[in-house]
């Protein structure tokens, strides 16, 4: 069961991005209002706004924490076609009104001409690295190579996706096997049958980001893009948002099986497709576990999926954006319908193994 | 090319019609004008001075005003007018300082009609009056500005604003004797064309110069400025002192701004550089523009609404050397990229979501799925008032939802990695209490593994070991133990299910989790369990049958010590059980009635049975010998594996830990190093830093290893001389004293050592804390106020 705990967050506009930081217990929120607002919780659960200011001179896309081994740090990114670095100052508390923190732009990230839709931090153990992608198509890469200086970072990487970028996500596994892997969404929504989703993995050999694969069944506007976190998978679980939920599989074939030296091959499988939201879905965020997915869509629910133990993904809780339960009958029937049919299998299965006890 | 579409649109007697369309200019322009008809557009630049007619489909050059073979300076225009009343009348400003009006009725080429040279610099601004047909107003670099009677030779009137140039000068629409100046400095002044001796009224506007201005259409008070610090204000000025009422903040400097006809609220503007975009505003919603030009590839010099009354249409000349027609149907709309949701998983389970308020508050049935969200507000006459509503005032409800304990919050995960054993005890003691802690928590399935575990390893492996009869004492004392355990403490249904098979336990899990996460269906999913509990009694029989025969081992135990060789042999047919169970995982279950029927699984399918019935035979032949743990380390990877697969790297890691050597082989480095940190990755979220220590300093990677050994650098203050310890023992080498005394007991602090940054000044952890209770001076008596957090 759930909660619901309702925050006045006092944005003049609209929130595009809601971010959690490392710990769970820092919460960031952007708006179209330019600024973004910071909120810790109190001992009692309480959410409390203990900064909000300015950050750019358009509407605010995103927001992300950076891994605290770096510091408080957060990144945000904009209409105003630029990302920019912030990072909390403690220290001079005493002087400031009590309760409020201060935040210090460290750098600008200017390269882009257009709206920058997406900003990521690279999983920690590549260091302080930043992904931002833009409205004209170009995913951007860039380190701080002094990760005691947030201000100075330099464009690693211009990645030319042609197709108006929306979202971005880091591949999270830190194991070796795996090379950094960037899936990139686009929304460009002109009546072409291009994917829409193309995925990007680091070649050793050149240096360089290079396309691994395009998933082609995705043809329609995404909105947002998400990998699982890996912990100790062998393989990789990727969340799509586009007129529907979609939940990927991208399993890396051996290596030797793939021609020499190149980019990793993988085995990608739809495992799900959901289009109970009936609308656009804008946003999907994976558990800590990668186990549970949640999406919210146009029609202001929020849906979580979880898979069982064959694999089927199931719809496991529906929240309404308000709190108030959902009632749906329709939605109702779907649940019915599937649970019906995974209660005769597991018969089955039962009696299965009763008939091959007695041969054994 | 579906998206240029003709518009047509109508306007009282004549019709505007037309597409997006653009023609090429030779030379860049600086600004253009349109004749009051809307049928032509005047370009005026540096190097070039032409009338286009605007065709329905083109652009079509009538005239170019640019004559003769070296054309003077007085032809490099900065601005140009094309006058309301008389289509024949143009002005332009000259960057010379000229300012020049052109009769397009004179028979002769060139159409130069009178010149005014007064100003001494460049003329920034020129415009006629709104009603009265020779009158003409400039705007200059010099700080003056003048106005001209067209029947006269000079100018009638100089207003000098003593302060910088002027940008900007505009006649009131409404006010037939008012004129807005605009200056470098940020000022707007308000004069009457009556007293040129002084303004009637000066505001600061902006920070910097002040670009343009523009009289509201209809509205007589309101006034939009436009500044190089990126914003676009609106006046009011009918109060006594001017009032901002809106604030448009963009991203780049304000060079032009136009308010649209027809529409109360929105306003156009460009940039004087960077930004090559034209933007449509409403004011109301000033953060995001309502509608967006992106056509043109370099700056935006000269926007115009091609007819006073239709808002469709908008004109714009650009230093990329094109003139463009825009048609609103053809504007991208940035709100409709713009995402109206957040969503954010925590940590804990808990979901942030910040969702439009529309979106959440609407029934969800009302709004039926529209493919495209654009709504064709712009093409709606007098627009829907409450479509309105929602467009200018958009906000955002935030909520947290929050998982209570017994759901899907990660509360598991922590009891789990804080009561697990991992070392300092025998194996099958830490695999008793780990089973004993997974059970705890409900996770019946982990518990299992662990008690396999134990059977594998600690029951076999030390048959052949040395102090075999020690450890066998061991086991045999903790089997008994669990058994009666399972036996009492579970209802036998759970107990039998949970006997079942993996697959079987999995499905349990999994409808408690869903029982819990989900607030729909609670009914449905009974039903499943109920429905699940009964094939579970059904094989019950046969469940229990084993059951009795280990409780009967059991029993056998304490009565014969020196059976204790034969009891692996007695406790065979439970190993094979459970044993069998992992591998065969639920597909064998599946497909046992006709095995070689392939499902949707079907490579794995086909390998599992095989694998499984192979090793039920073997465990048969095998038995008496005992078979070596060995031979079970590969189904052991396997569970192991499909614990990571299925995000559970907690117990990966636990097993790999525990089981140390015995399974290390089996799993490649690689993997194992991806466990770890993973698993360490997790634990630094929950903030278990001294669990994380324990599974870095028990793992067997190297990689993971030293990642204790790198940074265990600090730099202390020695606490009496306050200054930098420099070597390493604990006599400071300045003071010859010992530095790490605590404050409070005065004795040497060995392990936690705690001290405060401001002074230097600490003690054991207990000490201080305790201290720092009651008072909030250092206890060193140094009168530091320290803080401990």
């Amino acid at each position: 069961m759930f909660v619901a705990r309702s925050i006045a967050a006092d944005h003049r506009d609209l929130i595009h991005d809601v971010s959690f930081d490392f710990h769970g217990r820092r919460m960031a929120t952007c708006s179209s209002d330019q600024s973004v607002k910071v909120w810790d919780k109190s001992e009692n659960g309480d959410w409390h706004c203990t900064a909000s200011w300015k950050t750019h001179s358009g509407s605010v896309w995103r927001v992300t924490w950076a891994h605290p081994e770096f510091g408080q740090v957060l990144v945000s990114c904009s209409f105003d076609r630029t990302a920019a670095v912030w990072e909390e100052i403690v220290g001079e508390s005493n002087d400031k009104l009590r309760g409020q923190s201060h935040w210090v732009k460290r750098t600008t990230l200017v390269d882009s001409r257009t709206s920058v839709t997406d900003v990521k931090f690279a999983p920690k153990h590549m260091g302080l690295m930043l992904a931002t992608c833009s409205a004209d198509g170009v995913v951007r890469i860039y380190e701080a190579p002094d990760v005691m200086n947030l201000s100075q970072w330099s464009l690693q990487h211009e990645i030319s996706c042609k197709l108006s970028c929306s979202c971005i996500s880091w591949n999270p596994s830190s194991s070796r096997a795996h090379s950094p892997m960037i899936a990139v969404g686009s929304d460009d929504n002109s009546p072409n049958i291009l994917a829409k989703v193309q995925i990007y993995e680091y070649n050793e050999n050149t240096r360089k980001y290079a396309k691994a694969e395009a998933l082609m069944t995705v043809t329609d506007p995404v909105h947002d893009i998400a990998f699982a976190p890996n912990l100790g998978r062998s393989f990789h679980i990727l969340a799509v948002a586009t007129k529907d939920v979609r939940i990927f599989t991208l399993k890396p074939l051996r290596k030797e099986l793939t021609s020499s030296g190149g980019l990793t091959k993988f085995e990608i499988h739809i495992v799900a497709q959901f289009d109970n939201h009936n609308s656009q879905v804008w946003r999907v965020s994976w558990n800590i576990t990668g186990t549970v997915l949640a999406s919210s869509g146009d029609d202001g629910c929020v849906r979580l999926w979880k898979a069982n133990y064959m694999d089927n993904w199931k719809c496991t809780g529906i929240l309404k954006g308000n709190g108030s339960p959902v009632n749906g009958s329709s939605q109702q029937g779907i649940f019915n319908a599937s649970l019906g049919s995974a209660n005769t299998s597991l018969q089955n299965s039962l009696n299965g193994s009763s008939a091959s006890r007695k041969q054994s | 090319m579906e998206k240029m579409a003709r518009v047509t649109t109508a306007l009282g007697g004549n019709t505007l019609s037309g597409r997006t369309m653009f023609c090429h200019l030779d030379a860049p322009a600086n600004a253009i004008s349109v004749c009051r008809d809307a049928a032509q557009v005047v370009v005026a630049g540096r190097n070039i001075f032409k009338i286009y007619s605007i065709e329905e489909e083109q652009f079509v050059e009538k005239l170019n005003l640019r004559v003769g073979r070296k054309p003077s300076l007085n032809f490099s225009c900065a601005d140009v007018v094309w006058h309301q009343m008389d289509e024949n009348l143009l002005a332009t400003a000259a960057t010379n300082g000229v300012v020049v009006t052109w009769n397009l009725g004179k028979p002769s080429r060139n159409k130069q009609d009178q010149l005014f040279t007064e100003h001494k610099r460049t003329v920034n601004k020129v415009c006629f009056h709104p009603t009265e047909v020779y009158m003409l107003l400039s705007g200059s670099q010099d700080g003056y500005m003048k106005c001209f009677d067209l029947r006269k030779k000079d100018s009638v009137s100089t207003f000098s604003g003593q302060s910088e140039s002027v940008r900007d000068v505009q006649f009131s629409i409404r006010d037939y004797f008012t004129f807005a100046a605009t200056f470098e400095n940020g000022n707007v002044q308000l004069w009457d064309i009556r007293r040129p001796d002084r303004y009637e009224r000066m505001f600061t506007a902006h920070n910097g110069p002040v670009f343009c201005c523009d009289w509201h259409l209809e509205d007589r008070g309101w006034l939009a400025t436009g500044g190089r610090d990126k914003m676009v204000k609106v006046w009011d000025m009918n109060t006594t002192r001017a009032k901002e009422i809106y604030c448009v903040q963009t991203i780049a400097s304000v060079a032009r701004v136009k308010w649209r006809p027809e529409c109360k609220h929105h306003i156009a503007t460009c940039s004087m550089m960077v930004d090559h975009n034209i933007y449509v505003w409403d004011v109301r919603r000033p953060f995001i523009p309502s509608a967006m030009f992106e056509e043109h590839k370099d700056v935006t010099t000269g926007i115009v609404w091609r007819h006073l009354h239709d808002p469709y249409f908008l004109l714009s000349g650009s230093k990329d050397s094109t003139l463009y027609q825009h048609i609103f149907k053809d504007a991208s709309q940035p709100i409709d990229r713009a995402n109206p949701e957040g969503l954010c998983y925590s940590l804990y389970g808990d979901l942030a979501f910040a969702a439009k308020e529309s979106l959440i508050s609407s029934d969800s049935n009302r709004k039926p799925y529209i493919g495209d969200r654009r709504h064709p507000i712009f093409f709606k006459r007098k627009l829907d008032p409450t479509e309105q509503f929602e467009y200018i005032s958009s906000s955002s409800a935030l909520s947290v939802f929050e998982t209570d304990v017994e759901s899907g919050s990660m509360d598991w995960f922590v009891h789990t990695a804080k009561q697990y054993a991992l070392a300092g005890r025998p194996l099958a003691e830490l695999c008793d209490h780990n089973a004993k802690v997974a059970k705890g928590l409900d996770r019946n399935q982990v518990a299992q593994t662990w008690t396999m575990l134990r059977i594998i390893y600690s029951s076999l492996g030390t048959v052949s070991s040395a102090n075999l009869n020690h450890s066998m004492g061991k086991g045999s004392a903790a089997l008994p133990l669990m058994n009666s355990f399972n036996l009492k403490d579970i209802p036998s249904g759970l107990g039998s299910e949970s006997r079942l098979d993996r697959s079987k336990g999995e499905s349990r899990t999994e409808n408690i989790l869903m029982d819990s996460s989900s607030t729909l269906i609670n009914n449905e999913d009974n039903e499943e369990t109920e429905g699940s509990d009964v094939p579970a009694d059904y094989l019950l029989g046969d469940v229990e049958a084993d059951e009795d025969d280990l409780y009967m081992m059991d029993h056998e135990n304490p009565h014969a010590e020196e059976q204790e060789y034969s009891l692996p042999q007695e406790a065979f047919p439970l190993r094979h059980e459970i044993v069998d169970n992992p591998s065969a995982l639920d597909h064998l279950q599946d497909k046992a009635d006709s095995p070689h029927v392939s499902g949707n699984e079907a490579e794995t399918v086909s390998l599992t049975p095989v694998e499984s019935f192979s090793l039920i035979s073997i465990s048969h032949s095998l038995y008496e010998n005992r078979l070596p743990s060995d031979f079970f380390s590969p189904i052991v990877r396997d569970t192991l594996l499909f614990y990571a697969e299925q995000g559970d790297v907690q117990t990966a890691v636990s097993v790999l830990i525990v089981l140390g050597e015995r399974i290390r082989k089996e799993i490649d480095e690689q993997t194992q190093e991806h466990w770890y940190t993973s698993y360490i990755d997790l634990l630094q979220r929950f903030q278990l830093w001294n669990i994380s220590n324990e599974v870095i300093k028990l793992s067997t990677c190297r990689a993971i290893n030293c990642l204790n050994q790198a940074s265990t650098t600090l730099h202390v203050n020695c606490s009496n001389c306050k200054r930098p310890m420099s070597n390493r023992g604990w006599i400071c080498d300045r003071c010859r004293q010992c530095a790490s005394m605590c404050a409070v007991c005065h004795h040497v602090v060995k392990g936690l050592f705690v001290w405060c940054q401001g002074c230097s000044h600490g003690g054991h952890l207990q000490h201080i804390m305790k201290w720092l209770e009651t008072s909030s001076h250092c206890p060193a008596g140094c009168g530091h106020l320290c803080e401990y957090t």
